[in-house]
């Protein structure tokens, strides 16, 4: 079934990012809309359990409390249209397309905003296919989102400190963690934050809660191990062993860690500039001072702008706020350039701790070597193999695509991209973009798409 | 310099397909391609092999439908060259020619319908007239709607993404030479021959063929030639893989829809759905940027495709995408020797997947001297009027 909102402004995310924009451009009579994948507004980062779950202690350590407070304020507002449980799958100027449980629903707004966030990195290795073997970043959804533990003996292996943070969490909902694998050396980790000491200063906090987590895993007893790299993921119906450089681990689920990268599959539909993101590759979309992406109407913010945490993604929400305001004539450029200042020196110092902790998790030299037939692209199945041997003949992403199938699978080259373009460079071939971005950004029902017969 | 008999600029199916008969015949070939292989339309489209006279033709009046109706005379012939490609190249093309439905839901669609067959049947192709009850016994997926259909029993489709590399490949290995990432940027005449010019190229060719898709205009502009080529952005859609259920080739009489099951499973839904050409700055169209959707040629397809096969609504759309080809403005394909320079040949404007094969086989024998007569149709002879003042 097919439905049409009008508003002012079309806010797409409601994370830390979303909020702010929100919080920002509340009070002066706008129509907003804000569309989140998930039902009730948090975000990745708050993945709210259900509103009739009662849970005990929820994200209780004290990294979270700036941003649960930011979250109190954004609900307590009286003037948004919250669309929950609904998917961007379609963007243009002044135009997206989201679909829900009731079907398609048209939003048309005179400003966009993307918050869309990031996701998690997929890694192909030996046997990462098994059922058991998942992103961190969804292990900590489940336990978030629904106190659910993914299996009684996790491994969480990669090279980013978040890992200790998720370990941590399994910890304390009362799972059980095989084992703390980081692929890179202690020593890497700590010359590149004395690097940048005053970066690392700054974010006190942050730097707590991975001792906070430190410590917690320490009384429970979890090996943590560095220098210790991925090889092969070993199960047959699933994984029930990985083995590493420093011999086998057993398990019965495995969390990869290796980094975050933007989701970026709306602004690259809408045509925006992107810019290369982090080490662990993705595509950032690019923006001017109040937020404005390349395409008129339509800016972005959060992660989707390059992965740097919460807290830079509130502060360039709320630049992002004060840019839509200034575009739509509710406050005068020299109000947007007042208020823009404490947005845009938060930005700037969470993206230079983001800078550090990249430089800290940078994966690129710690990546495990997929064998020939390890598959490469999830939805169509395309592996190693067939991949390079192509590698020779095409110049570009699309064209990889177009002779191995490579993404062209449902999650549209979203899991498969980085890897594509990480063999294209070691082959010697560095594309200046990705595969061209296709409606939808997830599968839809035809049905959903059609007005009733 | 380089010297070559024949320079090719395109490397679409077209391109490589005549690549590979030249070379097979002797001749020494290059051909320059700006991308990769089979970036453009040729890998792009939604690879029907459709030998009924096409909806486009048959409505806007008799004369153009008459003009239609000659084209069924190559496409006896495409029928061949696509049942005995791959055993010539020794590869799997994903080859279905299991037959294809054109189908009319309105009384109006049937006569529209009978008077089709009755054109094609004049010119030599054989369709059956089906009832609407007769269609859904072949065809049970056909929505209780459909009041008949015209069968053709050779259409079918094949892979897009197969057929272009394979040519290439075939040509490679009879001695031509591929050059991809190669941007023409002159062509001149001197002392007969054509001389190419671009990143890495100087090349001296006897003849010149440009193969390249929308892109021919701007390459036959480089040697002060008009041709009357306009581009044209195609919606298609890609549905998740279903179990077989479509060995047809589905298309209907009186609305835009092509409708068919890939070897691997998708279904693919397209008809002739417009999405909107970029624009560069100075205005006219950019081919190089991202065409856009146009979200009521995305209802307009969909809901064709409910209406024909119910069934699509129980699958979930995974990919659109936006393919560009070219249309001449009498709608039929400019194949053939440029009058106004010797020398100089052209292969674009549309239809060039199911004839495609046809056309580099014919142009090959006519290129190396051999009578290609049923090209005649298809030659640019009929725009030599536009040029009378370039060259």
């Amino acid at each position: 079934m097919a439905d049409r909102i009008e508003c002012d402004v079309a806010i797409i995310g409601g994370g830390p990012a979303g909020q702010a924009a929100a919080l920002a451009l509340s009070g002066h009579g706008l129509s907003i809309v804000v569309i989140d994948e998930q039902p009730r507004p948090g975000g990745q980062i708050l993945r709210q359990p259900p509103a009739r779950f009662a849970v005990r202690g929820w994200l209780e350590e004290r990294s979270y409390r700036p941003l649960k407070q930011l979250l109190g304020r954004f609900q307590a507002l009286d003037d948004i249209h919250w669309l929950g449980s609904h998917s961007v799958i379609g963007l243009q100027r002044g135009s997206v397309m989201a679909m829900g449980p009731e079907g398609v629903t048209t939003v048309t707004a005179r400003h966009i905003l993307i918050a869309a966030g990031c996701h998690d990195l997929a890694v192909p290795l030996p046997g990462w296919t098994l059922p058991g073997v998942y992103a961190a970043g969804g292990i900590q959804a489940f336990i978030k989102g629904q106190q659910l533990l993914v299996g009684n003996r996790i491994l969480v292996a990669g090279t980013h400190p978040l890992q200790l943070i998720i370990a941590a969490q399994i910890v304390a909902a009362g799972g059980s963690v095989a084992a703390v694998l980081f692929a890179q050396p202690r020593s890497a980790m700590v010359a590149a934050l004395a690097r940048h000491p005053l970066a690392a200063l700054r974010r006190v906090p942050d730097l707590l809660a991975t001792a906070a987590a430190l410590r917690a895993l320490a009384r429970a007893g979890t090996p943590i191990h560095f220098g210790t790299s991925l090889e092969a993921l070993i199960g047959t119906d699933r994984v029930s062993a990985a083995q590493t450089s420093a011999g086998t681990i057993n398990c019965d689920a495995v969390g990869l860690c290796y980094g975050f990268v933007p989701q970026s599959a709306l602004p690259r539909m809408a045509g925006a500039q992107m810019r290369p993101s982090g080490p662990a590759g993705g595509w950032a979309c690019g923006h001017d001072d109040f937020m404005r992406t390349s395409v008129p109407g339509v800016s972005a913010a959060g992660e989707t702008t390059g992965v740097a945490g919460a807290a830079a993604a509130a502060a360039g929400g709320a630049l992002a706020g004060i840019g839509i305001a200034l575009d739509l004539g509710l406050i005068s450029l020299e109000a947007a350039e007042h208020a823009a200042r404490t947005p845009r020196r938060d930005l700037a110092q969470h993206r230079a701790f983001a800078a550090l902790l990249d430089a800290v998790a940078d994966p690129r030299a710690y990546f495990p070597a997929p064998s020939a037939d390890t598959i490469i692209c999830r939805c169509e199945d395309v592996e190693q193999a067939t991949i390079a041997a192509e590698l020779p003949v095409c110049q570009s992403a699309n064209a990889v695509k177009l002779a191995t199938r490579c993404g062209m699978g449902a999650c549209q080259g979203r899991n498969c991209e980085p890897s594509l373009l990480r063999m294209m460079a070691k082959a010697g071939n560095v594309p200046e973009t990705g595969f061209t971005p296709r409606f939808p950004a997830r599968p839809v029902s035809i049905a959903d798409l059609l007005p009733p017969q | 310099m380089e010297r070559a008999d024949v320079a090719i600029i395109g490397g679409g199916l077209v391109g490589c397909a005549t690549a590979w008969r030249l070379a097979r015949k002797g001749a020494s070939v290059v051909l320059i391609e700006a991308g990769d292989i089979n970036a453009g339309a040729s890998g792009q489209n939604a690879g029907s092999l459709h030998f009924q006279i096409e909806r486009r033709f048959l409505e806007n009046g008799d004369a153009l439908a008459e003009q239609g109706a000659q084209i069924v005379a190559l496409s006896r012939h495409a029928v061949i060259d696509w049942r005995t490609i791959e055993r010539e190249l020794e590869t799997d093309l994903h080859v279905a020619m299991h037959g294809g439905l054109m189908v009319a839901e309105t009384a109006e669609q049937v006569a529209l319908l009978e008077a089709k067959a009755a054109r094609e049947s004049r010119e030599g192709l054989t369709v059956r007239t089906l009832d609407g009850d007769e269609a859904r016994a072949m065809a049970p997926y056909l929505s209780s709607g459909i009041l008949a259909a015209n069968f053709s029993a050779d259409e079918g489709h094949a892979d897009p993404r197969a057929i272009t590399p394979a040519l290439a490949e075939a040509a490679r290995g009879e001695g031509a030479q591929v050059r991809t990432g190669t941007h023409v940027r002159a062509i001149t005449r001197e002392n007969g021959r054509f001389v190419i010019r671009g990143n890495g190229l100087a090349l001296s060719a006897d003849q010149l063929l440009v193969a390249a898709g929308a892109w021919s205009a701007d390459v036959c502009a480089l040697i002060n030639i008009h041709m009357p080529i306009y581009p044209v952005a195609l919606l298609m859609n890609a549905t998740e893989r279903a179990p077989p259920i479509i060995p047809h080739l589905v298309q209907h009489v009186g609305r835009r829809l092509s409708l068919k099951q890939t070897h691997a499973g998708n279904l693919l839904i397209g008809g002739g759905w417009p999405s909107r050409l970029a624009q560069t700055l100075h205005g006219g169209f950019d081919l190089s940027a991202k065409a856009q959707m146009i979200p009521e040629s995305l209802t307009g397809n969909l809901l064709a495709a409910r209406d024909v096969v119910p069934g699509v609504t129980r699958l979930n759309l995974i990919r659109s995408w936006t393919g560009v080809t070219a249309i001449t403005s009498d709608q039929l394909p400019i194949v053939g020797p440029v009058p106004r320079m010797p020398g100089l040949w052209v292969a674009a404007g549309g239809s060039a997947f199911t004839l495609g094969l046809t056309f580099a086989r014919l142009m090959a024998d006519a290129m190396t001297g051999d009578e290609a007569d049923e090209l005649s149709l298809l030659s640019p002879a009929r725009f030599e009027h536009l040029n009378g003042f370039m060259g």
